[in-house]
């Protein structure tokens, strides 16, 4: 029924662009995940299609009918705010109710409706509750209440999930992915977290400096990174990038810094010829390392541990090599690794990402 | 090209004009009132004062700085009016402030009764400061006034308090200041309370005296609030007019004039407006220039000091 | 262990506990105890002088006769009630008047950045300093011109004018403590920008708003300049008649002290019921 199409979208404010020639096509039904660190543009870009700030320049259009210069109101959205908004002096039932009387609906239908709603969220024993005497969880389910009660087009989540403690969020990001398979609504969701990003989305918008760097589905996202500010905010731990000089060898490429020396063959990266004699940078997660030596295709490096992690389940390694430390992610807890052991690290050649070292640019 | 970019304008326009009418119509009524009742008045007064206006023989005719050249002149205005003017300022804030900083402090503890004597203390915010001149003018007056009472009990002579110039100005302080520093003692309250708990734990794990937390602490994080309060006392207290029309009437013979009642002396009782009006003038001139030079002084001092 | 206790005691401390034991409690005690005298004495005499019968009122520290006929003879005159019913709907007025022009203007600085907000603020902050004398004088004439010279309206819309610039910065100070948000929310929830602010940010305000409304009430009603000046017979104001009784009757104490305490009356009234509030809004 809506999709949300964003075509050219600049915003300024002043000499400070704060989103950038952003063009963006949300199908119906899909829900988009916007992540970036704080200040890239992302709650910008959300407020736009709310209607909450103006467009500086381009269209935006809900359900093909486009939308600039009108009324958040008249949008058609909802919108679920980071530290929620509900309104203080109003009960739960009376939040839950302020958006129907304001589109004048009849109140028996706007009764079915809230308790509808309240019955979803299981929060009816609360309706005649205050928002002050509500916990964290709760009035972040009356936030969402809010929000599906007036079966708008749209819902925008502005990092809805920020404010509450680590345990109780996990728990949110799955009743909000529950809600969606029961009221299926085109979502856009901003957020600075990568993992809310990865869980929630159909797809994530990765931005950063007001500039849309990369649009995929979580998966895409991670396995291929266009470059390396996405490879470096999507995963944890994050990835380890170390810069290396290229040089041209029989049968492929030798990349070599103080303490690392590989080899890798011309197959792999066919784009690495152009940077024969310049520097590129290595990306490895910390999860695709292993410990021990270098089989087919893989290349391996070597190092001393320097500190360890014990997680319970699995030890996360810092290892010096050379001048840098690079982590090792998912080393076998009953191992013990003092420091200074020296160790040998194994990557397989897939799990390689090469990034030009002044750009960024993914090279593949 | 160009027909793509006309109806984006267009959103454009009505977007922002939506939001500026929204603005404009939200200050419209303040707007609309200080026009009339204030800037209006200003600038009549601005103009009566290049003028002949007198009120019993209005000829109201340009005579240029006339009047501001007489102002500028008159020896009272010079030697009385202005330094009493910024000794009453200068002497009234530093006092109130001293004293609502210790009502704030002994009210920001704990004690049985410290509902009953902070009611006691605000009781001075309600009594108009007509009622409270007058009563101070009762208490000190010559023959039957409690204060000489007193002291005569205690074998002292009895003193013309308002008939003097010095003893009719510690007066009128005394009654400002009485009037004053529950307004301190409010707002600085107010602060003290919603200061974080942190520091003062800290200190104490430090094992700061009490003397030192207050110095080096409590001063400190108090000061933002101190500075606004100083500025704001400082411009009512140099436009003072009632508790000194009430008390001494700027007597005895003009010794103890301020510059509203110089002002108001030379328009309503001297009759003449246009002279009046050049003095409230330069007093309007004089304090804008203080104010902002008090507030960007006081703003660097915190600054520094922080 | 002593000289290590002695060492750490606060240096105030020590010297009270060697005045004598408890000699810090009884200092408090003293202190502020003699603080409450002297913020209530003043007041205290003004009851005092206003339960005296008129020969005794000289001596008000001697003889026992009180009597309440300076309150009969007060309220006998017709001009001290009209000033009472004057002073009491002037101050209602200006205080709803100034507190519905004040919110809008204060919210606009809150919420609004750019040029319109930077010249109002700067506005304010400027004729926010100007001296009542330099207004108040041709505002005699201004209102006479306008023919609403001792009328309500004629000393209304100045006080109006006075809390402008004040309280637009106060009410900024409140809307800036309210999160614009749960108005976003509002918009999206099918309001208009005046729908959002009348129906979520001003019922958030509240508190500030009753704050200030004591205040205002309590300041209008107090008030003496701009009533002595801009009204005349047919608007006495009960200041005015106060400060009038020492002025042309002379020696009248006992019935000014009636009058006063008259006033002080229902000022103490909005205080005692008041109070809560203030302090509950001042601390936001």
């Amino acid at each position: 029924m809506a999709e949300v199409i964003l075509t050219n979208v600049r915003k300024t404010y002043g000499a400070v662009v704060a989103v950038e020639d952003l063009s963006l096509s949300i199908a119906d039904h899909e829900f988009v995940v916007f992540v970036g660190p704080s200040g890239c543009g992302k709650s910008t870009t959300l407020r736009m299609i709310a209607g909450l700030e103006d467009t500086t320049r381009g269209t935006i259009s809900i359900g093909s009918r486009v939308v600039n210069g009108l009324q958040p109101k008249d949008r058609d959205i909802a919108m679920v705010f980071q530290n929620y908004a509900l309104y203080q002096h109003m009960s739960v039932y009376d939040n839950l109710a302020f958006g129907l009387r304001n589109r004048r609906v009849p109140a028996a239908q706007i009764d079915a409706a809230v308790r509808h709603a309240a019955r979803t969220l299981s929060i009816e024993t609360l309706l005649e509750r205050r928002p002050r005497q509500l916990s964290g969880g709760q009035q972040q389910r009356v936030a969402l209440g809010r929000c599906i009660v007036r079966n708008p087009k749209v819902f925008l989540f502005d990092e809805p999930l920020s404010n509450l403690d680590a345990q109780l969020r996990g728990q949110m990001r799955l009743e909000i992915k529950e809600l969606r398979q029961r009221v299926p609504t085109t979502s856009v969701f901003v957020t600075h977290d990568q993992v809310e990003a990865m869980t929630l989305g159909d797809r994530i918008v990765v931005m950063k400096d007001g500039l849309m760097q990369q649009v995929g589905s979580p998966l895409e996202l991670y396995r291929r990174p266009v470059n390396r500010f996405v490879a470096s905010f999507i995963g944890s731990p994050a990835m380890n990038f170390f810069d290396v000089h290229v040089t041209a060898v029989p049968m492929g490429f030798r990349l070599s810094a103080d303490g690392i020396d590989l080899e890798l063959p011309q197959r792999r990266f066919a784009g690495l010829g152009a940077h024969a004699g310049r520097a590129v940078t290595i990306g490895v997660r910390p999860q695709h390392l292993r410990l021990g030596c270098t089989q087919v295709d893989q290349v391996g490096l070597s190092g001393q541990v320097m500190v360890t992690e014990q997680l319970g389940d699995e030890q996360v390694l810092a290892v010096r090599v050379g001048a840098g430390d690079i982590r090792v992610a998912g080393i076998d807890p009953e191992l013990s690794l003092p420091t200074g052991t020296r160790i040998n690290v194994a990557v397989p050649m897939d799990n390689l990402h090469l990034f030009d070292a002044a750009s960024g640019v993914a090279i593949r | 090209m160009a027909g793509v970019a006309n109806p984006m304008a267009g959103f454009r326009l009505v977007a922002v004009d939506e939001k500026k009418r929204f603005m404009l119509a939200l200050i419209a009524p303040a707007v609309l009132v200080l026009v009339f009742f204030q800037i209006l008045p200003i600038l009549t007064g601005a103009n009566a004062s290049f003028r002949d206006w007198h009120l019993n023989d209005p000829k109201k005719t340009w005579i240029g700085l006339t009047n501001y050249a007489y102002v500028v002149r008159d020896r009272e205005f010079l030697n009385v009016v202005l330094p009493n003017t910024f000794g009453f300022l200068a002497a009234s804030v530093a006092a109130s402030l001293i004293a609502g900083l210790m009502l704030a402090l002994l009210l920001n503890r704990q004690f049985p009764g410290r509902w009953l004597v902070q009611t006691i203390v605000l009781l001075p915010l309600m009594v108009a400061p007509v009622i409270a001149a007058i009563m101070i003018r009762w208490m000190f007056n010559d023959q039957f006034g409690i204060v000489n009472v007193i002291l005569e009990a205690f074998g002292i002579a009895p003193i013309a308090w308002l008939t003097q110039k010095w003893t009719a100005f510690f007066a009128i302080l005394l009654t400002d200041v009485w009037l004053w520093t529950p307004w301190f003692a409010l707002l600085l309250l107010a602060a003290l309370q919603s200061l974080p708990p942190e520091p003062f734990e800290a200190a104490q794990i430090d094992a700061a005296s009490a003397w030192r937390t207050f110095r080096y602490i409590t001063l400190p994080m108090l000061r933002p609030v101190i500075v606004v309060c100083v500025v704001i006392r400082a411009i009512d207290a140099f436009r003072t007019f009632d508790i000194v029309w009430t008390i001494s009437g700027g007597g005895p013979a003009r010794a103890t004039e301020v510059f509203s009642i110089y002002a108001y002396v030379e328009a309503f009782q001297f009759l003449n407006f246009g002279r009046g009006s050049a003095a409230a003038v330069l007093g309007a001139i004089i304090i804008v220039v203080f104010a902002m030079a008090l507030y960007r002084l006081l703003n660097r001092w915190v600054e520094v000091s922080r | 262990m002593s000289t290590i206790e002695a060492i750490q005691a606060p240096r105030s401390r020590y010297f009270f506990e060697a005045l004598a034991p408890g000699g810090r409690r009884a200092f408090f005690l003293l202190g502020t105890v003699a603080t409450c005298l002297l913020f209530a004495f003043p007041v205290f005499w003004l009851v005092l002088t206003s339960l005296r019968p008129g020969y005794a009122v000289y001596y008000v520290h001697r003889g026992s006769d009180f009597t309440l006929d300076n309150f009969r003879e007060v309220l006998s005159q017709e001009i001290v009630l009209k000033a009472l019913w004057n002073s009491f709907a002037i101050a209602t007025l200006a205080t709803v008047l100034s507190l519905g022009v004040t919110a809008t203007s204060g919210y606009m600085l809150s919420r609004f950045r750019g040029t319109i907000p930077t010249a109002w603020f700067g506005a304010i902050y400027v004729f926010r300093c100007v001296p009542y004398v330099s207004w108040v004088l041709p505002l005699y004439f201004v209102t006479r011109a306008m023919g609403i010279f001792d009328t309500y309206w004629g000393l209304l819309l100045p006080h109006v004018a006075v809390h402008i610039c004040f309280f637009s910065w106060i009410m900024k100070g409140f809307f800036d403590g309210i999160d614009p948000s749960m108005e976003y929310a509002a918009m999206i929830d099918g309001c208009s920008r005046w729908g959002a602010f009348l129906r979520v940010a001003l019922p958030a305000a509240v508190p500030g708003l009753t704050a200030l409304a004591v205040l205002c009430w309590l300041y209008t009603w107090n008030e003496f300049l701009f009533a002595l000046i801009l009204t005349a017979q047919n608007t006495p104001i009960l200041t005015v008649v106060m400060a009038q009784f020492v002025h042309e009757l002379g020696m009248e104490w006992h019935l000014m002290s009636a009058t006063a305490v008259l006033a002080l009356g229902p000022a103490l009234i909005v205080t005692i019921f008041g109070q809560k509030y203030v302090i509950r809004g001042l601390k936001i």
